[in-house]
């Protein structure tokens, strides 16, 4: 009933694109969710056994090939404080700057967010390089916790910001010109009204910097120091569990029984920093959706 | 009319359900479209005459575009959506049926929708993809393009750059490809839903000619939500209602009967403009 | 932003949290140009020494030789390389067939949970991707090519891809959720079968999206230093074949910095300058693309 000269004989479209793709599609996935069960189920046959609460306490012995790991837990714990004592005011100030207190588009923006994107690229080798001849050498830290932590912090810096950053940028838009409306100056809108409203999306950026500060070696190698002893004062080395994992598989012969313990430990807490976030995520966004 | 091999599993008669007749060219008996948790419409019962234009018309929400999708089963693509009853194509292929191929009911049933979405690749490539799917030889291609091309009246105006994105095309241009695009895989019906809302007047006008130009060659529903449009092409009508929940069909016929004399009380409302 | 009773004082204090606050904000910017005027100067013996060109012209890296001293940065340059591309050429095919089977092919719930899981995987330390390549991988090396030492360009390779596959498979599973549903529906409308949608609609349309993600995993594996210490066997040169060992500058620098004497110290730090301008070169091209496509699309 057309006008238009009968199409020629045409073959109908095959089946077997589709079956090929989903049999490619298939394979993958079972490919790269069997080999990431086969790394956990590595370090759990390894490792299980030697777990306990006196391995998560004693102190390493044999160059870490027995023993355990508390002073290790210590080191990493300080060196995490130290890391957020610097880069939680730090990334929220620049952050605050940023969003509240400059022009969007102006040079002096971009070049911050430029800075703190360049910041991003850079690896982690080379802040451990940094920091070996800035705070150890320069400032004089030596193989220090506070070395190590404030490596660290310059590391995180850019998650911070840029989580910071959406945090307030997704508050909303009426919140502003409403503190405004009452009279209130930028700094009491900003400490008051905006940061609190904004405090679980600046919370999930926390802990996603946490998350990335914990798996942390290479920064640390020349930073924090080697020493397995537990750390007295944030001036003395430390060994963080990343680095001991790093230390066991390269330089000590038979420590893989100890190292995958010790990856199980680091695994263990990464994970569940790493879910917290996820689920104050997406606590934090229901919530929101349900307030507009 | 090619005849591509119909004799589909679900054939009941040669010409569906009874009241189907010779001259009907898709036949739908007592269809629904339900999603998740409502039903959009509700038990339509209706027959569209082959190679002619049937406006559906009415309020927004009265489920009119579900309706429309049922027609080439583009509602299998949402998720929790339900069709009950069925629909026939006059050689007897039952649309509604679980087992019918429904790629090559696409081809036979194409659809325009409202906001023009051409692919973001070249013109060429826009009027290829569908061709080679549909079996089209690389040969004959070309000489496709040009026709259906010149048939929506765009050859003239991109003929020389058929290698740019479609997407550098105003609106009026990328609903017209669009409508080309349909067409070039040879339908016997074409579906338009609101194809001219997107568009400026004059594009309106365009595209409104052009698939008046349509009559007599393949059969065209179109639903739209302007009364004059309707009333300037169609030749049958069928008003859709808000009934019990549920968008439901109240009156159809020829267009001059359904527009100056309705019969049913509601449908009479919304075409002299006191409701809806 | 207009206030209409703005007092002195409260705009006094505004301009002091303003400067405090832009302080911070300078000092956080400019941080990446203290790290570099420090890895500079650290540099800076070399460079005074005439050492650069030797840096980029000679065949071998040999610094702490005696005999035969040689500053040659291209074997771990080539190091370095190579297995960034081996690692990206692995993990792309599996990141983007495992994106495409779950947006097209898998039941929704699938979908959610394999994004959950990669984002998990994501946090997944360095040096325990190293730690297993080590145990596993290189072993499984040896046993098909048993002259080969193990570890090698491949097991380099392989440990990476799987650092930056949860990246791959989720940025290209975002890319393939990011394409407009006009367009699938106008495909399915035309009748296309779901690979063709796939292959001619949805994939060139995420190319972008894909594209960044490759990039981005390509400026990680390239900083890496845990995955790659461990299981690439640590001779600077540049590999024949995948079999060969290698050393990527990342290894280099984490190796030798602890031993190095002062002139040797200067060369790793020229190595970690050009590791830095290659990721910053990366990280610059992105940012450009991705301002160049906000910018540049608009609407039909």
């Amino acid at each position: 009933m057309t006008t238009f000269s009968p199409s020629p004989v045409r073959r109908s479209p095959s089946k077997w694109p589709d079956r090929a793709l989903a049999l490619v599609g298939a394979i993958a996935t079972l490919l790269s969710f069997g080999l990431f069960v086969w790394l956990v189920w590595d370090l759990v046959r390894l490792g299980l056994p030697r777990l306990s609460w006196t391995f998560l306490t004693a102190g390493v012995e044999d160059a870490g090939r027995s023993g355990g790991i508390g002073p290790l837990l210590v080191s990493t714990l300080w060196v995490l404080l130290c890391c957020l004592t610097l880069a939680i005011p730090l990334g929220t100030g620049c952050a605050l700057w940023l969003s509240e207190f400059v022009r969007r588009g102006s040079l002096l923006a971009r070049l911050v967010t430029g800075g703190v994107d360049l910041l991003a690229s850079v690896p982690s080798i080379v802040f451990g390089l940094f920091g070996m001849v800035f705070f150890s050498q320069t400032l004089g830290l030596g193989f220090s916790i506070l070395s190590g932590g404030l490596t660290l912090a310059c590391m995180i810096l850019p998650i911070l910001v840029r989580t910071t950053l959406s945090a307030l940028e997704a508050l909303p838009a009426d919140l502003r010109p409403a503190a405004a409306a009452l009279g209130l100056s930028k700094t009491t809108a900003t400490a008051r009204i905006l940061l609190p409203a904004a405090f679980p999306g600046i919370v999930v950026g926390i802990t996603l910097g946490i998350g990335r500060a914990l798996s942390e070696t290479a920064a640390l190698l020349f930073t924090s120091g080697y020493s397995t002893r537990t750390p007295e004062s944030l001036s003395d080395s430390g060994r963080a569990l990343s680095v001991h994992i790093y230390d066991l598989a390269l330089n000590v012969a038979n420590g893989a029984p100890m190292a995958s313990s010790s990856a199980l430990v680091l695994l263990a807490v990464i994970f569940v920093v790493n879910a917290a976030a996820v689920t104050l995520a997406e606590s934090w966004l229901r919530r929101r959706l349900s307030f507009s | 009319m090619t005849s591509p091999d119909t004799s589909r599993a679900g054939e009941t008669a040669p010409c569906g359900p009874p009241g189907c007749c010779g001259s009907s060219n898709l036949c739908i008996a007592d269809l629904s479209v339900h999603y998740r948790d409502l039903t959009a419409v509700r038990g339509v019962t209706l027959d569209i005459p082959e190679g002619e234009i049937t406006a559906l018309v009415g309020p927004s929400g009265c489920g009119k575009t579900s309706f429309l999708h049922s027609l080439n089963r583009l509602t299998d693509l949402i998720p929790g959506c339900r069709v009950t009853g069925s629909i026939h194509l006059c050689d007897g292929t039952e649309i509604t049926h679980p087992k019918a191929d429904v790629l090559e009911l696409r081809r036979r049933v194409g659809i325009v929708f409202q906001r023009p979405n051409p692919f973001p690749q070249s013109i060429r490539r826009n009027f290829e993809i569908p061709l080679k799917e549909h079996g089209w030889s690389q040969r004959d291609i070309p000489d496709r393009i040009e026709q259906v091309l010149r048939e929506v009246g765009l050859w003239n105006e991109v003929s020389d750059r058929l290698h740019q994105n479609a997407t550098s095309l105003s609106g009026g241009q990328q609903q017209r490809l669009c409508i080309a695009r349909a067409l070039a895989l040879d339908p016997e019906v074409v579906l338009f839903d609101e194809p001219c809302s997107a568009l400026d007047p004059i594009a309106s006008g365009v595209v409104e000619d052009l698939i008046h130009s349509l009559k007599g060659k393949l059969t065209v529903v179109i639903v739209t939500h302007h009364l004059a449009q309707a009333r300037r092409i169609a030749d049958h009508a069928a008003v859709f209602w808000m009934k019990d929940g549920a968008g439901a069909l109240v009156e159809h016929g020829p267009a001059d009967r359904v527009f100056s004399a309705p019969a049913d009380p509601d449908a009479a409302l919304y075409l002299s403009g006191a409701r809806g | 932003m207009t206030s209409s009773r703005n007092t002195s004082l409260s705009r006094s204090v505004d301009r002091v949290t303003g400067g405090i606050l832009g302080l911070i904000a300078i000092v956080s910017g400019g941080l990446v140009l203290v790290i570099l005027w420090h890895l500079i100067s650290g540099a800076w013996p070399a460079i005074e020494a005439g050492r650069l060109g030797l840096f980029f012209t000679d065949g071998k890296w040999q610094p702490g030789s005696e005999r035969d001293p040689q500053f040659g940065v291209v074997p771990m340059l080539a190091g370095s390389v190579l297995v960034t591309l081996l690692a990206v050429a692995l993990a792309l095919p599996v990141g983007l067939a495992s994106a495409v089977f779950h947006r097209f092919y898998a039941p929704p719930a699938l979908e959610r949970w394999h994004r959950r899981m990669m984002e998990l995987l994501i946090g997944v330390p360095a040096v325990v991707f190293g730690f297993w390549g080590l145990m596993v991988v290189v072993p499984a090396i040896v046993r098909f090519a048993p002259d080969s030492p193990g570890q090698s360009l491949l097991a380099g390779g392989i440990v990476l891809a799987l650092m930056i596959l949860p990246l791959i498979a989720l940025t290209s599973q975002a890319a393939l959720q990011a394409v407009p549903a006009a367009q699938l529906q106008a495909a399915a409308g035309l009748g296309l079968g779901r690979a063709s949608t796939i292959l001619s609609i949805a994939l060139p349309a995420a190319r972008g999206g894909i594209t960044g993600g490759v990039l981005l995993g390509l400026a990680r594996a390239i900083g890496e230093t845990m995955a790659v210490v461990l299981v690439c066997g640590n001779i600077p040169q540049i590999p024949q074949s995948l079999l060969d060992p290698i050393r990527p500058i990342t290894s280099t620098i984490a190796l030798e910095m602890g031993y190095a004497t002062a002139s040797h110290k200067a060369l790793l730090f020229c190595a970690a300058l050009v590791l830095v301008l290659f990721c910053a070169l990366m990280v610059g091209w992105l940012s450009f693309r991705k301002s160049a496509s906000d910018s540049g699309t608009g609407g039909a």
